[in-house]
């Protein structure tokens, strides 16, 4: 046993002597490698987002290597979550007792980040969520290891109800998808569209991968609503629109984050999209500074998936991450100490300001309709001149 | 409850798609004793060749009878194909194995077809437009809409049971499917080509798929990926309620799971969330007040 | 083998050795290695070697003394598993993945009973875990009960939603009866999903076990050893295992399993000899439910967090793959199989999207190269034990 332990102090020596050696001797020719780790929905029906902000994040690293000046050269980890809490945990076990990898930028669905904020909170590992949007997750502990860039859904749904009454309607359905997603969107669209006075006739549940809502349809068409609110992803979302359409059912569609992108107008079709209204967390890129050059490098880069609408997202925090590493060095807990104090930071979807629980307090909900193919800011719409109506105003 | 015409039709629509798929299941299993687990993302196969198909139509100019006509063409070669391929280079040497080690096979081929898709067709993860080849519009009786595209599409997915139904019990072919469904054994001793019948026989059931997905692409006018996986699940159950091994067991199975959905929305519709359980509830009860099916078929079986 | 050479020939042991440690060897080199070279490396030898014992007889000569000394094999995997859990003692990851691997492993020694033994058809196996792991969640936001309690209740609720169901399972069978518990798994689901109660689709958390005082969160620490607390676990789910392993492999060696047969192959013999073939469907029924009960209570407890998207169809499904892929009704096979199948999407990770895709295809290989399975079952020998 005396033997074995003296041998093994002195290849432990050796083994800690033998980096410091080259570490030394090598910095003058390579920047040393930091690792971080990116975790997302990258299999099932949600991959398009979880691959789109693979992408963006892969882009931020690529730049931030490009970039003479930096202390480091990064590594970005990428790991799938499949959008289960069960995956999430497994995969975040393994980044956060991993010592190597310093900061992790995970998450697209809430109910995975709900289940692992505890992990990096047990292995003391900085994280920014980049699209994840129920308020549980910075809000129901208070982690200092735990941030988000994205908006709480919260916000959109204020806004959404607000910009809904100003219009004038006043009778609506709510249909949202049966996830945590679409349970929590109904919540707060119920909230504060009854805070704004307005009537729900009905609110309708389904699940997410249910492909014939004629049965829902035809009670709402009875119903008759001058607004159906959809809560839910793209899919079902574009699913919704071209069943309304086949039903002929005339109501004006309020979306919100979850059907923000193209794909959502590639489904159900220009010119049945035409009119939908969103509401989402962040100005178009070409209005922020700097917005421009990822929409520019992400088409340079040549990724076949778009970015959709939260791969900006995942970018900010990737490049949060680098520049809090650039600026206090690779250790978690200093990591953590720093992500802390961001405070109108700019960035592409606009300042960050992380309040005491981490949470990006600052997204500029921003209105969207979709006008000929494209998502356009509500104020440029032609809607707004009066050159075209939405559905059903009164 | 004024709507009640419109609910009858809805779940008559829906009951055609379930009941063309479930008697894909029961074909298969009539003759082959297998449960092909893949047939719902044939189908899904099936409504994507036919989306290509009439893009490739679309850009050479075709009219849009045309283009419908190509569309359904290569959905139905497509499937016949894949279904043929599946048999005769998964599902032939596995005959012998265990029912349950097939269950698995077919499951799996089936995730690795809707995985394909997802993967290689572009931007596949994303729903699809499918353009609308048939006439638009329709007329109203009462609160009631009935679209014009719906009356033509049930119609023609009851005119395909009934064509499937004359092959399997009136034609040579369907005489020599039944003969080896039978007793294997004399069917070969009396002369008939195995090694034919079996893959034609997944050509068939599989050309059921590629109709079904087509009705499907043109009523929804949108396709997806993952949209077999539940195809098949109801359409699996669908055989089984109905009693696997025949086809009129099938149709019920379909049109009553249909109906059992539908009627929980139109009654409850608080309980909208619900209602997949309800439906399956009544399926356990079904299926043990009739261990075999509605309709039993003639022997039982087990894995 | 005969009575007469087993009397007169000694049984080499040194096979056994040979066979656990290249076993543990193994499986620590599949849990620690990341590069997917080495790790295509570790499987083509692993593989290799397995192949050749088989083809020149080393999985016989082991067999034979394993069956000899059967002591002998339990304390070698005893030592080899002190061994592994040493080796692996600070990788958080790979304890989690070895206890996570144990528990499927577990759940599917319960389904070798119910679908190897007894010959019913289970596709609700995760429904069923789900329904312990609930319970775990739901005592434990009460407080009062002790872990160890909450455990065993994860097994009794679920043998009591078990019982709902046994009138539809004994009256169906084969497709039939795969029906019967495919709608129960995904109605299950749908149900947590809807329901607010049970904490909806955003699941519950749920703290970690506390068994008899020891807090399972905490690291250990011995002889000046610092072990993850994740060592709690494998620990724990280890026990379990060997207890299960131990326990259907009475069930197997007695009469009760000889029933079993009867009752799976031909239930009109089984009545000729006046067997209750609906006692005996029952009791799989019921040591079934409760082992995937038990084991999902643990596994709720180990991740901390639970949520109805962990216990679909779909896992159901893979932990039916797990009994055909190890060769159904061989409960050996069980180990390999799980590991497989839980280790190695994760450790395909580099591939990103294209994990299912591969994983599809690779199980479509291994049914189509080894039909009965990784360790085939082997037919009953009543001969050699009515020499013994």
């Amino acid at each position: 046993m005396g033997t074995i332990s003296k041998r093994g102090l002195a290849a432990l020596a050796v083994a800690s002597v033998l980096p410091l050696a080259f570490g030394s001797f090598s910095a003058a020719f390579a920047k040393d490698k930091v690792k971080i780790a990116f975790v997302g929905p990258l299999t099932g029906a949600i991959s398009p987002h979880g691959i789109g902000g693979r992408n963006s994040a892969e882009l931020a690293v690529k730049l931030m290597n490009a970039e003479p000046n930096t202390k480091y050269e990064y590594e970005l980890v990428v790991l799938d979550d499949e959008c289960k809490p069960n995956v999430g945990v497994q995969v975040v076990t393994k980044i956060a007792s991993d010592r190597s990898i310093i900061a992790a930028i995970p998450h697209y669905c809430s109910a995975t980040a709900i289940a692992t904020v505890d992990i990096f909170n047990r292995f003391k590992m900085p994280m920014v969520v980049w699209a994840a949007v129920l308020p549980e997750i910075t809000y129901a502990k208070k982690y200092p290891e735990v941030h988000r860039v994205s908006g709480i859904l919260i916000g959109q749904n204020r806004i959404g109800a607000q910009f809904m009454k100003a219009r004038g309607y006043k009778k609506f359905v709510s249909f949202a998808d049966s996830t945590d997603y679409g349970k929590s969107m109904n919540k707060y669209f119920t909230q504060f569209t009854l805070e704004n006075g307005n009537e729900i006739l009905g609110s309708f549940s389904v699940p997410p991968d249910q492909q014939d809502l004629s049965a829902e349809l035809t009670k709402i068409k009875e119903l008759n609503p001058e607004v159906i609110y959809f809560g839910g992803l793209t899919p079902l979302g574009a699913r919704l629109r071209t069943q309304m359409a086949k039903f002929g059912i005339n109501a004006q569609l309020e979306g919100n984050s979850g059907i923000m992108g193209d794909a959502f107008v590639n489904a159900a079709g220009p010119e049945l999209a035409e009119g939908a209204l969103t509401f989402f967390d962040s100005p178009p890129l070409s209005k922020m500074p700097g917005g421009k050059m990822f929409a520019d490098a992400y088409k340079a880069a040549g990724y076949s998936e778009p970015p959709e609408a939260y791969g900006p997202f995942a970018y900010v925090a990737t490049r949060l991450v680098m520049e809090t590493i650039e600026k206090v060095g690779p250790d978690r807990a200093k990591v953590t100490a720093d992500l802390g104090d961001v405070k109108d930071r700019p960035s592409i979807v606009g300042p960050v300001t992380f309040d005491d629980h981490g949470q990006n307090i600052t997204p500029l909900t921003t209105s969207y309709v979709v006008q000929d193919g494209k998502w356009v800011v509500w104020e440029e719409s032609e809607y707004v001149s009066g050159k075209r109506k939405l559905k059903n105003l009164p | 409850m004024g709507m009640i015409g419109q609910h009858l039709l809805n779940g008559l629509m829906q009951g055609t798609i379930y009941g063309l798929v479930a008697m894909g299941f029961t074909i298969f299993f009539g003759v082959m004793n297998v449960i092909k687990f893949s047939h719902g993302d044939v189908l899904t196969l099936g409504a994507f060749g036919g989306l290509v198909a009439v893009w490739a139509a679309n850009a050479l100019g075709l009219s849009v009878p045309l283009q419908f006509i190509v569309a359904l063409c290569v959905a139905m070669a497509l499937t016949a194909v894949v279904g043929a391929g599946i048999s005769h280079f998964l599902i032939m040497p596995l005959r012998n194995a265990p029912p349950l080690n097939m269950l698995l096979m077919t499951m799996m081929v089936g995730t690795a077809i809707r995985e394909a898709i997802r993967l290689f067709f572009p931007n596949g993860t994303n729903p699809q437009r499918f353009p609308e080849l048939l006439p638009a519009g329709g007329f109203n009786i009462g609160p009631s809409f009935f679209r014009t595209d719906a009356i033509i599409l049930i119609i023609a997915g009851a005119a395909s049971i009934g064509a499937v139904y004359w092959i399997i019990n009136h034609s040579k072919f369907g005489l020599a499917m039944r003969a080896v469904a039978e007793d294997t054994e004399t069917a070969r001793v009396m002369g008939i080509n195995f090694g034919r019948i079996i893959p034609l026989t997944f050509a068939l059931g599989s050309i059921t798929a590629g109709f079904a997905g087509m009705i499907y692409a043109l009523y929804y006018s949108e396709i997806n990926y993952s949209m077999g996986l539940l195809l098949a699940v109801i359409g699996f159950t669908a055989a089984i309620v109905g009693g696997l091994g025949n086809i009129w067991g099938a149709i019920i199975g379909g049109y009553l799971f249909a109906g059992l959905q539908t009627f929980v929305v139109a009654a409850i519709p608080s309980m909208s969330d619900y209602k997949n359980v309800f439906a399956f509830v009544l399926i356990i009860v079904l299926i043990t007040w009739r261990p075999t099916g509605l309709l039993a078929e003639r022997g039982s079986e087990r894995v | 083998m005969t009575p007469t050479s087993r009397t007169l020939v000694r049984v080499p042991v040194w096979p056994l050795f040979v066979a656990v440690a290249f076993a543990a060897v193994a499986l620590t080199a599949l849990v620690l290695i990341e590069n997917q070279r080495w790790l295509g490396a570790a499987l083509a030898i692993t593989a290799a070697v397995c192949f050749c014992a088989a083809r020149f007889g080393g999985v016989a000569a082991m067999e034979v003394a394993a069956s000899e000394n059967p002591w002998l094999l339990r304390g070698l995997i005893m030592v080899a598993s002190l061994a592994v859990i040493f080796v692996l003692r600070d990788d958080n990851f790979g304890l989690l993945m070895l206890a996570t691997v144990l528990i499927y492993a577990t759940i599917c020694l319960g389904l070798t009973v119910q679908m190897g033994y007894a010959g019913l058809t289970n596709f609700a196996a995760a429904a069923f875990a789900g329904t312990g792991g609930y319970t775990a969640a739901m005592l434990g936001q009460q407080g009062g009960l002790p872990d160890a309690l909450v455990l065993v209740c994860g097994g009794l609720v679920a043998v009591f939603i078990g019982s709902l169901l046994i009138l539809p399972v004994l009256r169906t069978r084969g497709h039939y009866g795969a029906l019967t518990t495919m709608a129960f798994g995904v109605m299950f689901n749908v149900f947590l999903d809807a329901n607010d109660f049970f904490g909806g689709p955003q699941g519950l958390k749920l703290p970690g076990i506390n068994l008899f005082g020891w807090d399972f969160t905490n690291d250990i620490h011995i002889f000046g050893l610092v072990l993850s607390s994740y060592v709690n676990y494998v620990i724990l789910t280890g026990i379990l295992t060997a207890l299960a392993m131990i326990f259907v492999g009475l069930l197997d060696r007695s009469w009760v399993g000889v029933w079993f047969d009867v009752v799976r192959l031909d239930e009109t013999a089984a009545s000729v000899f006046g067997l209750k073939i609906a006692y005996w469907k029952v009791l799989a029924f019921t040591l079934g439910n409760f082992l995937a009960g038990l084991m999902g209570a643990v596994y709720a407890k180990m991740t901390g967090f639970i949520a109805p998207a962990n216990f679909t169809f779909g896992d159901s499904l893979v932990m039916v793959s797990i009994v055909i892929l190890g060769g159904i009704g061989n409960r050996w096979g069980v180990l390999p199989a799980a590991l497989i199948v839980v280790l190695l999407p994760e450790k395909l990770q580099f591939i990103q999207e294209y994990r299912l895709i591969f994983y599809a295809v690779l199980v479509i290989a291994i049914l189509t190269m080894r039909p009965d399975g990784l360790v085939a079952r082997r037919v009953r020998k009543l001969h050699t034990e009515a020499s013994a």
